[in-house]
Protein backbone atom coordinates (compact mmCIF):
# COMPACT_ATOMS: atom_id res chain seq x y z
CA UNK A 1 0.00 0.00 0.00
CA UNK A 2 1.22 3.49 -0.82
CA UNK A 3 0.32 5.94 1.96
CA UNK A 4 -1.49 9.11 0.98
CA UNK A 5 -1.33 12.04 3.38
CA UNK A 6 -3.44 15.16 3.09
CA UNK A 7 -1.82 18.48 3.95
CA UNK A 8 -4.36 21.18 4.59
CA UNK A 9 -4.65 24.52 6.35
CA UNK A 10 -6.22 27.87 5.71
CA UNK A 11 -4.89 30.42 3.22
CA UNK A 12 -1.49 31.74 4.27
CA UNK A 13 -1.05 29.27 7.10
CA UNK A 14 2.32 28.05 5.79
CA UNK A 15 1.45 24.80 4.01
CA UNK A 16 3.80 25.38 1.09
CA UNK A 17 6.70 26.39 3.34
CA UNK A 18 6.18 23.24 5.37
CA UNK A 19 5.89 21.14 2.22
CA UNK A 20 9.17 22.53 0.89
CA UNK A 21 10.96 21.69 4.11
CA UNK A 22 9.56 18.19 4.13
CA UNK A 23 10.57 17.53 0.54
CA UNK A 24 14.14 18.45 1.38
CA UNK A 25 14.34 15.79 4.06
CA UNK A 26 15.66 12.40 3.03
CA UNK A 27 12.53 10.69 4.39
CA UNK A 28 10.49 12.41 1.69
CA UNK A 29 12.82 11.87 -1.22
CA UNK A 30 10.34 9.57 -2.93
CA UNK A 31 7.17 11.57 -2.58
CA UNK A 32 4.66 12.41 -5.30
CA UNK A 33 3.04 15.75 -4.62
CA UNK A 34 -0.38 16.86 -5.77
CA UNK A 35 -1.08 20.53 -5.31
CA UNK A 36 -4.55 21.97 -5.63
CA UNK A 37 -4.65 25.66 -6.41
CA UNK A 38 -7.69 27.84 -6.42
CA UNK A 39 -7.84 30.46 -9.14
CA UNK A 40 -6.76 30.80 -12.74
CA UNK A 41 -3.12 31.47 -12.05
CA UNK A 42 -1.56 28.96 -9.73
CA UNK A 43 1.58 29.96 -7.91
CA UNK A 44 2.10 27.38 -5.22
CA UNK A 45 3.52 24.79 -7.59
CA UNK A 46 6.19 27.29 -8.66
CA UNK A 47 7.24 27.51 -5.05
CA UNK A 48 7.54 23.80 -4.43
CA UNK A 49 10.93 22.34 -5.04
CA UNK A 50 10.55 18.77 -6.17
CA UNK A 51 11.09 16.78 -9.32
CA UNK A 52 8.86 18.01 -12.16
CA UNK A 53 7.45 14.64 -13.09
CA UNK A 54 6.13 13.77 -9.67
CA UNK A 55 4.47 17.12 -9.07
CA UNK A 56 0.92 17.48 -10.31
CA UNK A 57 -1.12 20.65 -10.14
CA UNK A 58 -4.89 20.61 -10.13
CA UNK A 59 -6.25 23.96 -11.20
CA UNK A 60 -9.85 23.21 -11.91
CA UNK A 61 -11.08 24.87 -8.76
CA UNK A 62 -11.18 23.92 -5.18
CA UNK A 63 -10.24 20.28 -4.73
CA UNK A 64 -13.17 19.53 -2.48
CA UNK A 65 -15.60 20.63 -5.20
CA UNK A 66 -14.03 18.78 -8.13
CA UNK A 67 -12.66 15.96 -6.07
CA UNK A 68 -14.41 12.90 -7.48
CA UNK A 69 -13.23 13.49 -10.99
CA UNK A 70 -9.92 15.25 -10.87
CA UNK A 71 -8.29 13.80 -7.80
CA UNK A 72 -9.13 10.23 -8.70
CA UNK A 73 -8.00 10.65 -12.29
CA UNK A 74 -4.78 12.27 -11.10
CA UNK A 75 -4.02 9.48 -8.68
CA UNK A 76 -4.77 6.83 -11.28
CA UNK A 77 -2.50 8.59 -13.74
CA UNK A 78 0.30 8.83 -11.18
CA UNK A 79 0.04 5.11 -10.44
CA UNK A 80 0.09 4.28 -14.15
CA UNK A 81 3.18 6.39 -14.67
CA UNK A 82 4.82 4.82 -11.64
CA UNK A 83 4.13 1.34 -13.05
CA UNK A 84 5.54 2.39 -16.42
CA UNK A 85 8.62 3.83 -14.69
CA UNK A 86 8.04 7.24 -16.27
CA UNK A 87 8.09 8.89 -12.86
CA UNK A 88 10.24 8.29 -9.82
CA UNK A 89 9.08 5.18 -8.02
CA UNK A 90 7.43 7.21 -5.28
CA UNK A 91 6.73 5.64 -1.93
CA UNK A 92 4.14 8.09 -0.69
CA UNK A 93 1.74 10.70 -2.01
CA UNK A 94 1.20 14.05 -0.40
CA UNK A 95 -1.84 16.10 -1.38
CA UNK A 96 -1.73 19.79 -0.56
CA UNK A 97 -5.25 21.16 -0.63
CA UNK A 98 -6.21 24.71 -1.41
CA UNK A 99 -6.58 26.89 1.66
CA UNK A 100 -10.31 27.07 1.13
CA UNK A 101 -10.87 23.33 0.84
CA UNK A 102 -13.26 21.38 2.97
CA UNK A 103 -11.15 18.27 3.62
CA UNK A 104 -14.03 15.87 4.26
CA UNK A 105 -14.95 15.21 0.59
CA UNK A 106 -11.27 14.70 -0.19
CA UNK A 107 -11.01 12.03 2.50
CA UNK A 108 -14.25 10.57 1.21
CA UNK A 109 -12.74 10.22 -2.26
CA UNK A 110 -9.54 8.67 -0.93
CA UNK A 111 -11.37 6.11 1.16
CA UNK A 112 -13.94 5.23 -1.43
CA UNK A 113 -12.57 4.80 -4.89
CA UNK A 114 -12.62 1.18 -5.95
CA UNK A 115 -9.78 1.44 -8.42
CA UNK A 116 -7.41 3.09 -5.97
CA UNK A 117 -8.30 1.35 -2.76
CA UNK A 118 -6.12 -1.68 -3.31
CA UNK A 119 -3.00 0.39 -3.90
CA UNK A 120 -3.40 3.57 -1.89
CA UNK A 121 -4.21 3.95 1.79
CA UNK A 122 -5.15 7.12 3.57
CA UNK A 123 -2.31 7.81 5.98
CA UNK A 124 -3.96 10.74 7.68
CA UNK A 125 -4.51 14.46 7.68
CA UNK A 126 -2.00 17.15 8.67
CA UNK A 127 -3.49 20.59 9.24
CA UNK A 128 -1.30 23.68 9.39
CA UNK A 129 -2.42 26.52 11.65
CA UNK A 130 -0.89 29.98 11.65
CA UNK A 131 -0.02 30.95 15.24
CA UNK A 132 -0.41 34.66 14.48
CA UNK A 133 -3.74 34.69 12.63
CA UNK A 134 -5.06 31.25 13.50
CA UNK A 135 -7.42 32.33 16.24
CA UNK A 136 -9.06 35.01 14.13
CA UNK A 137 -9.28 32.65 11.16
CA UNK A 138 -11.03 30.03 13.27
CA UNK A 139 -13.52 32.69 14.37
CA UNK A 140 -14.40 33.69 10.83
CA UNK A 141 -13.92 30.69 8.56
CA UNK A 142 -15.91 27.51 8.95
CA UNK A 143 -13.59 25.70 6.51
CA UNK A 144 -10.68 26.37 8.88
CA UNK A 145 -12.61 24.80 11.75
CA UNK A 146 -13.32 21.70 9.66
CA UNK A 147 -9.68 21.47 8.63
CA UNK A 148 -8.70 21.39 12.30
CA UNK A 149 -11.53 19.06 13.26
CA UNK A 150 -10.54 16.22 10.91
CA UNK A 151 -6.78 16.45 11.51
CA UNK A 152 -4.63 13.65 12.86
CA UNK A 153 -1.75 16.09 13.34
CA UNK A 154 -1.88 19.84 13.85
CA UNK A 155 1.19 21.89 12.99
CA UNK A 156 1.37 25.38 14.43
CA UNK A 157 3.50 27.64 12.23
CA UNK A 158 4.94 31.17 12.59
CA UNK A 159 5.39 30.80 16.33
CA UNK A 160 8.65 32.71 15.85
CA UNK A 161 6.59 35.75 14.83
CA UNK A 162 4.47 35.62 17.91
CA UNK A 163 5.38 38.02 20.69
CA UNK A 164 3.65 36.00 23.34
CA UNK A 165 2.70 32.38 23.83
CA UNK A 166 -0.12 30.86 21.83
CA UNK A 167 -2.02 29.53 24.82
CA UNK A 168 -5.39 30.77 23.65
CA UNK A 169 -4.94 29.23 20.21
CA UNK A 170 -3.68 25.97 21.71
CA UNK A 171 -6.74 25.80 23.94
CA UNK A 172 -9.00 26.49 20.99
CA UNK A 173 -7.38 23.77 18.90
CA UNK A 174 -7.72 21.31 21.78
CA UNK A 175 -11.38 22.25 22.09
CA UNK A 176 -12.07 21.58 18.41
CA UNK A 177 -9.98 18.45 18.10
CA UNK A 178 -8.62 16.96 21.32
CA UNK A 179 -7.44 13.81 19.58
CA UNK A 180 -4.93 15.39 17.19
CA UNK A 181 -1.30 15.66 18.22
CA UNK A 182 -0.07 19.26 18.17
CA UNK A 183 3.39 19.98 16.76
CA UNK A 184 5.17 23.29 16.34
CA UNK A 185 7.10 24.30 13.24
CA UNK A 186 9.65 27.05 13.34
CA UNK A 187 10.47 28.43 9.88
CA UNK A 188 8.80 25.35 8.42
CA UNK A 189 11.01 22.97 10.38
CA UNK A 190 9.17 20.12 12.01
CA UNK A 191 10.03 16.57 12.94
CA UNK A 192 8.86 14.73 9.81
CA UNK A 193 8.93 11.41 11.62
CA UNK A 194 6.38 12.60 14.17
CA UNK A 195 4.31 14.27 11.50
CA UNK A 196 3.54 11.20 9.45
CA UNK A 197 3.48 8.38 11.99
CA UNK A 198 -0.29 8.38 12.01
CA UNK A 199 -1.26 5.73 9.47
CA UNK A 200 -4.41 3.70 9.67
CA UNK A 201 -2.54 0.43 9.29
CA UNK A 202 -3.80 -2.21 11.67
CA UNK A 203 -0.29 -2.86 12.99
CA UNK A 204 0.01 0.75 14.04
CA UNK A 205 -3.43 0.74 15.64
CA UNK A 206 -2.53 -2.41 17.53
CA UNK A 207 0.66 -0.82 18.84
CA UNK A 208 -1.08 2.26 20.08
CA UNK A 209 -4.85 2.07 19.90
CA UNK A 210 -5.34 4.85 22.39
CA UNK A 211 -3.27 7.27 20.37
CA UNK A 212 -5.03 6.28 17.16
CA UNK A 213 -8.42 6.90 18.70
CA UNK A 214 -7.25 10.00 20.54
CA UNK A 215 -9.01 8.51 23.52
CA UNK A 216 -7.91 9.18 27.07
CA UNK A 217 -8.59 5.98 28.97
CA UNK A 218 -8.12 7.63 32.34
CA UNK A 219 -11.15 9.83 31.86
CA UNK A 220 -13.56 7.11 30.77
CA UNK A 221 -16.33 5.87 33.01
CA UNK A 222 -18.66 3.68 31.04
CA UNK A 223 -20.68 4.69 28.06
CA UNK A 224 -21.14 8.37 27.85
CA UNK A 225 -19.42 11.68 27.66
CA UNK A 226 -15.74 11.17 27.94
CA UNK A 227 -15.00 14.37 26.16
CA UNK A 228 -17.35 16.75 24.57
CA UNK A 229 -16.05 19.93 23.08
CA UNK A 230 -17.94 22.41 21.03
CA UNK A 231 -16.65 24.92 18.59
CA UNK A 232 -19.31 26.51 16.48
CA UNK A 233 -21.25 23.43 15.48
CA UNK A 234 -18.34 21.01 15.27
CA UNK A 235 -17.78 18.72 18.20
CA UNK A 236 -15.71 15.69 19.06
CA UNK A 237 -16.83 13.08 21.54
CA UNK A 238 -16.33 9.47 22.46
CA UNK A 239 -18.95 6.88 23.22
CA UNK A 240 -17.87 3.88 25.27
CA UNK A 241 -19.93 0.71 25.40
CA UNK A 242 -19.24 -1.62 28.31
CA UNK A 243 -20.97 -4.61 26.73
CA UNK A 244 -20.06 -6.20 23.40
CA UNK A 245 -22.07 -4.90 20.45
CA UNK A 246 -23.78 -7.36 18.14
CA UNK A 247 -22.57 -7.24 14.53
CA UNK A 248 -26.03 -6.44 13.23
CA UNK A 249 -26.40 -3.59 15.74
CA UNK A 250 -23.15 -2.11 14.49
CA UNK A 251 -24.30 -2.39 10.87
CA UNK A 252 -27.64 -0.76 11.67
CA UNK A 253 -25.90 2.01 13.60
CA UNK A 254 -23.68 2.83 10.63
CA UNK A 255 -26.66 2.72 8.27
CA UNK A 256 -28.70 5.13 10.38
CA UNK A 257 -25.73 7.47 10.86
CA UNK A 258 -25.13 7.53 7.11
CA UNK A 259 -28.79 8.04 6.30
CA UNK A 260 -29.47 10.81 8.78
CA UNK A 261 -26.10 12.55 9.18
CA UNK A 262 -24.60 12.46 5.68
CA UNK A 263 -21.96 15.16 5.43
CA UNK A 264 -22.33 16.16 9.08
CA UNK A 265 -20.49 13.03 10.14
CA UNK A 266 -17.04 14.39 9.39
CA UNK A 267 -15.15 11.40 10.69
CA UNK A 268 -15.75 8.40 12.89
CA UNK A 269 -13.27 5.87 14.14
CA UNK A 270 -13.53 3.15 16.67
CA UNK A 271 -12.42 -0.11 18.20
CA UNK A 272 -15.40 -2.39 18.70
CA UNK A 273 -15.94 -5.50 20.77
CA UNK A 274 -18.24 -7.41 18.43
CA UNK A 275 -20.31 -9.93 20.39
CA UNK A 276 -19.86 -12.67 17.80
CA UNK A 277 -16.07 -12.35 17.86
CA UNK A 278 -15.03 -11.07 21.28
CA UNK A 279 -11.41 -12.24 21.06
CA UNK A 280 -10.53 -9.91 18.19
CA UNK A 281 -11.45 -6.23 18.11
CA UNK A 282 -12.88 -4.73 14.95
CA UNK A 283 -11.48 -1.40 13.83
CA UNK A 284 -13.88 0.88 12.01
CA UNK A 285 -13.20 4.12 10.22
CA UNK A 286 -15.51 6.26 8.16
CA UNK A 287 -15.80 9.65 6.53
CA UNK A 288 -19.30 11.05 5.99
CA UNK A 289 -21.39 8.11 4.78
CA UNK A 290 -18.47 6.05 3.50
CA UNK A 291 -16.85 3.42 5.70
CA UNK A 292 -14.01 0.97 5.35
CA UNK A 293 -15.05 -2.63 5.96
CA UNK A 294 -14.08 -3.41 9.55
CA UNK A 295 -10.48 -4.54 9.96
CA UNK A 296 -9.97 -7.26 12.53
CA UNK A 297 -6.97 -6.87 14.78
CA UNK A 298 -5.28 -10.16 15.75
CA UNK A 299 -5.74 -9.38 19.47
CA UNK A 300 -6.85 -6.69 21.90
CA UNK A 301 -4.14 -4.08 22.32
CA UNK A 302 -4.80 -3.79 26.08
CA UNK A 303 -6.90 -5.48 28.78
CA UNK A 304 -9.60 -2.89 28.12
CA UNK A 305 -12.18 -4.64 25.94
CA UNK A 306 -14.82 -1.95 25.88
CA UNK A 307 -15.97 -0.63 22.52
CA UNK A 308 -14.80 2.92 21.96
CA UNK A 309 -16.27 5.06 19.20
CA UNK A 310 -14.89 8.52 18.49
CA UNK A 311 -17.03 10.97 16.51
CA UNK A 312 -16.14 14.25 14.84
CA UNK A 313 -19.45 15.76 13.82
CA UNK A 314 -21.19 18.96 12.89
CA UNK A 315 -24.36 19.68 14.83
CA UNK A 316 -25.10 16.08 15.81
CA UNK A 317 -25.79 15.65 19.52
CA UNK A 318 -23.94 12.93 21.37
CA UNK A 319 -27.16 12.10 23.23
CA UNK A 320 -28.83 11.20 19.93
CA UNK A 321 -26.14 8.65 19.02
CA UNK A 322 -26.28 7.18 22.53
CA UNK A 323 -30.07 6.91 22.39
CA UNK A 324 -29.83 5.38 18.93
CA UNK A 325 -27.30 2.76 20.01
CA UNK A 326 -29.46 1.84 23.00
CA UNK A 327 -32.61 1.54 20.88
CA UNK A 328 -30.86 -0.60 18.26
CA UNK A 329 -29.27 -2.87 20.86
CA UNK A 330 -32.62 -3.33 22.58
CA UNK A 331 -34.43 -4.11 19.34
CA UNK A 332 -31.80 -6.56 18.10
CA UNK A 333 -31.82 -8.26 21.47
CA UNK A 334 -35.63 -8.58 21.45
CA UNK A 335 -35.71 -9.93 17.90
CA UNK A 336 -32.93 -12.42 18.71
CA UNK A 337 -34.84 -13.63 21.79
CA UNK A 338 -38.03 -13.88 19.79
CA UNK A 339 -36.36 -15.98 17.09
CA UNK A 340 -34.76 -18.21 19.73
CA UNK A 341 -38.07 -18.82 21.46
CA UNK A 342 -39.76 -19.67 18.13
CA UNK A 343 -37.01 -22.21 17.39
CA UNK A 344 -37.02 -23.54 20.94
CA UNK B 1 -53.57 -5.42 21.03
CA UNK B 2 -50.37 -3.41 21.24
CA UNK B 3 -48.32 -2.48 24.30
CA UNK B 4 -47.02 0.97 25.22
CA UNK B 5 -44.05 2.38 23.36
CA UNK B 6 -40.93 1.90 25.52
CA UNK B 7 -39.17 4.84 27.11
CA UNK B 8 -36.01 4.46 25.09
CA UNK B 9 -37.95 5.05 21.87
CA UNK B 10 -39.51 8.20 23.35
CA UNK B 11 -36.00 9.40 24.32
CA UNK B 12 -34.65 8.54 20.89
CA UNK B 13 -37.38 10.43 19.05
CA UNK B 14 -36.91 13.49 21.26
CA UNK B 15 -33.17 13.41 20.48
CA UNK B 16 -33.95 12.90 16.79
CA UNK B 17 -35.81 16.19 16.65
CA UNK B 18 -32.74 17.96 18.06
CA UNK B 19 -30.37 16.17 15.70
CA UNK B 20 -32.57 16.98 12.71
CA UNK B 21 -33.00 20.59 13.87
CA UNK B 22 -36.75 20.24 13.85
CA UNK B 23 -38.80 22.11 16.45
CA UNK B 24 -41.34 19.86 18.06
CA UNK B 25 -42.10 17.66 21.00
CA UNK B 26 -42.75 14.07 21.91
CA UNK B 27 -45.18 13.06 24.65
CA UNK B 28 -46.98 9.95 25.87
CA UNK B 29 -50.71 9.58 25.36
CA UNK B 30 -52.77 7.86 28.07
CA UNK B 31 -52.88 4.63 26.03
CA UNK B 32 -49.07 4.39 25.90
CA UNK B 33 -48.69 5.59 22.31
CA UNK B 34 -46.39 8.49 21.53
CA UNK B 35 -47.62 11.74 20.06
CA UNK B 36 -45.02 13.63 18.09
CA UNK B 37 -46.01 17.20 17.28
CA UNK B 38 -44.12 19.31 14.76
CA UNK B 39 -45.89 22.51 13.77
CA UNK B 40 -49.32 21.49 12.59
CA UNK B 41 -48.26 17.89 11.98
CA UNK B 42 -49.21 15.27 14.55
CA UNK B 43 -47.85 11.76 14.35
CA UNK B 44 -48.98 8.95 16.56
CA UNK B 45 -46.45 6.16 17.12
CA UNK B 46 -47.44 2.80 18.54
CA UNK B 47 -46.03 -0.68 18.90
CA UNK B 48 -47.49 -2.91 16.19
CA UNK B 49 -49.85 -5.64 17.24
CA UNK B 50 -48.19 -9.07 17.52
CA UNK B 51 -50.07 -10.39 14.48
CA UNK B 52 -48.71 -7.61 12.26
CA UNK B 53 -45.53 -8.05 10.21
CA UNK B 54 -44.16 -4.81 11.70
CA UNK B 55 -42.70 -3.66 14.99
CA UNK B 56 -43.94 -0.06 14.88
CA UNK B 57 -46.91 1.79 13.44
CA UNK B 58 -46.91 5.46 12.48
CA UNK B 59 -50.32 7.13 12.12
CA UNK B 60 -50.86 10.53 10.57
CA UNK B 61 -54.06 12.09 9.24
CA UNK B 62 -55.89 8.80 9.19
CA UNK B 63 -53.10 7.04 7.30
CA UNK B 64 -50.97 4.30 8.84
CA UNK B 65 -47.50 3.10 7.93
CA UNK B 66 -45.73 0.11 9.37
CA UNK B 67 -42.02 -0.02 10.18
CA UNK B 68 -40.13 -3.25 10.70
CA UNK B 69 -37.30 -1.77 12.76
CA UNK B 70 -35.99 1.32 14.53
CA UNK B 71 -34.20 2.50 11.36
CA UNK B 72 -37.49 2.10 9.47
CA UNK B 73 -39.36 4.01 12.16
CA UNK B 74 -36.89 6.89 12.01
CA UNK B 75 -37.10 6.94 8.21
CA UNK B 76 -40.90 7.15 8.32
CA UNK B 77 -40.90 9.87 10.98
CA UNK B 78 -38.27 11.99 9.29
CA UNK B 79 -39.97 11.78 5.90
CA UNK B 80 -42.98 13.42 7.52
CA UNK B 81 -41.42 15.99 9.83
CA UNK B 82 -38.42 16.92 7.67
CA UNK B 83 -39.53 16.42 4.04
CA UNK B 84 -36.55 18.38 2.67
CA UNK B 85 -34.07 15.83 3.99
CA UNK B 86 -32.26 13.82 1.32
CA UNK B 87 -31.01 10.63 2.95
CA UNK B 88 -27.55 9.33 2.13
CA UNK B 89 -26.88 5.62 1.80
CA UNK B 90 -24.15 3.85 3.67
CA UNK B 91 -21.32 3.00 1.31
CA UNK B 92 -18.66 0.50 2.19
CA UNK B 93 -15.27 1.08 0.63
CA UNK B 94 -14.04 -1.85 -1.47
CA UNK B 95 -10.97 -2.41 0.69
CA UNK B 96 -10.34 -2.51 4.44
CA UNK B 97 -7.85 -0.38 6.31
CA UNK B 98 -4.22 -1.17 5.49
CA UNK B 99 -3.19 -4.74 6.24
CA UNK B 100 -1.29 -5.50 9.41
Amino acid sequence: MIPVAVLTGFLGSGKTTLLNRLLKSSQFARTAVIINEFGDVGLDHELVETSEESLVTLQTGCLCCAVRGDLERTLEDLLRRRDACTVTRFERVLIETSGLADPAPILHALVGDAGLGNRLALAGVVTVVDAVNGLATLERQSEAVKQVAVADRLVMTKTDLLGSTANELIARLAAINPSARLLTASFGEVDAGRLFDMGLEASRILRDATAWLGFDEHSSHGRGADRHHHDSEISTFAIVAQEPIRAVTLTLLLEVLAEHCGGDLLRMKGIVNVAECPERPAVIHGVQHLFHPPAWLPAWPSPDRRSRLVFIVRGIPQAWIEALLEALETEVSEVTRSISSCRG
Amino acid sequence: MSTGVPNHICRLLAECLKAWRVSGEVAYEPDGTLLLTVGCKRLSIACAAPDMPFRWMVHEDGRSRGATSVPGLLRAVRATVDPGHRPARLRIAPFPLGSP
